[in-house]
């Protein structure tokens, strides 16, 4: 337990798990900062906000995802960084569940919105979003 | 040290005698000040990285707002008029609305091709006469087959489900996309269809793509 702790804690595996999460988050955000008419189409479905703060969201969301990421690379502000990214994956993983919950079927969204690769929402895709969530807390608590 | 930051003539009390003479020589706004100040100290050592996530948050919107005056398919942060969400700007004019007389209009001169991008299944339990079936949710699958297929200066007339269906708005964009000039919303869609008594068939299957 003690081990496992100092690896935890360790500063160079905090700042392994930082570039991982922010690299996930940088690549996630590229084609929605491309392409936000479309990301608005994939929030719209997930019929979650009022139509007047969609487009809004669409605009932000990605941005935010690709400033916390190239904080998290280059380990700047890790702490808040870290923050943000448990913020975006926490309302990634709401998201998700609402969909499934409500049986929508819908484009996740996570990473292609412009391609026709993108996979359904899932949760498969909430189970994959949950080391990214423990990732990502670890920086924000201990980073 | 904090004699330099003072102006000449300035001079610092040590504590006791500040108490002692009941805090005279501090202007009024003192406490007030130390008390901010304390409280700013505290914040900052507590909530550093909420205080970092926040102007993180800041540098985001920025880019955001930046980036999307630039981007050709940027999108107003207000949807457009009809609450239609993710338009871009430049498509706004292209993808004009109409309601459900002015399309019973040009159904009965027959001028418009109308494209139902509803589910196969809702297609096929009833939907206007003579539409096309293109369920958007199929796009990338039945398009490839039905390309060229459709004359490009051809009127067509989108519909979905109703208020809140952003299918027909997106089979648009990508219609647009396409090389199609002639595209028309029907506002509210089937929902405005069938309210007006307008003609619908039930005949399962007869036009999907």
């Amino acid at each position: 337990m003690a081990a496992l702790r100092r690896l935890l804690t360790h500063p160079i595996f905090l700042r392994a798990v930082g570039i991982v999460v922010g690299v996930v988050l940088v690549y996630a955000s590229l084609d929605k900062i491309a392409r936000p008419d479309r990301f608005a189409d994939i929030v719209h479905d997930y019929d979650m906000l009022p139509l007047l703060a969609i487009n809004a969201f669409a605009l932000l969301m990605p941005w935010t995802e690709m400033v916390a990421g190239a904080a998290l690379i280059l380990g700047v502000w890790r702490r808040g960084a870290g923050l943000m990214a448990t913020a975006l994956t926490v309302a990634f993983m709401i998201a998700i569940a609402q969909a499934e919950l409500r049986g929508l079927k819908i484009e996740c969204g996570c990473f292609e919105v412009s391609g026709m690769s993108s996979s359904e929402a899932s949760w498969s895709l909430f189970a994959r979003d949950v080391p990214l969530l423990l990732g990502a807390v670890l920086v924000w608590r201990r980073g | 040290m904090l004699r330099s930051f003072l102006p000449s003539g300035a001079t610092v009390h040590p504590a006791s005698s500040r108490q002692a003479s009941g805090d005279r020589a501090c202007p009024s706004f003192c406490p007030i000040g130390r008390a901010a100040a304390g409280l700013w100290r505290l914040g900052a050592r507590r909530f550093s990285h909420a205080l970092r996530a926040g102007a993180l948050l800041c540098i985001a919107v920025t880019a955001a707002a930046v980036w999307n005056a630039f981007l050709p398919l940027g999108i107003p942060w207000l949807p457009s008029p009809g609450n239609r969400v993710g338009i871009p700007r430049a498509f706004e004019s292209s993808l004009p609305e109409i309601n459900a007389a002015e399309a019973l209009t040009l159904y009965q001169a027959g001028e418009a091709l109308f494209v139902d991008s509803r589910d196969r299944k809702d297609y096929d339990k009833e939907h206007i006469p003579g539409a096309l079936n293109l369920p958007q949710r199929e796009w990338a699958k039945l398009w490839p087959a039905l390309k060229g297929k459709i004359a490009k200066d051809r009127l067509l007339v989108l519909y979905c489900y109703g208020a809140h269906c952003g299918l027909s708005t997106r089979q648009g964009k990508a219609l647009l996309e396409e090389g199609y000039g002639k595209l028309v919303i029907l506002d509210y869609g089937w929902e405005a269809w069938t309210k007006a008594g307008d003609p619908t068939v039930k005949h399962p299957k007869a036009g999907n793509a």
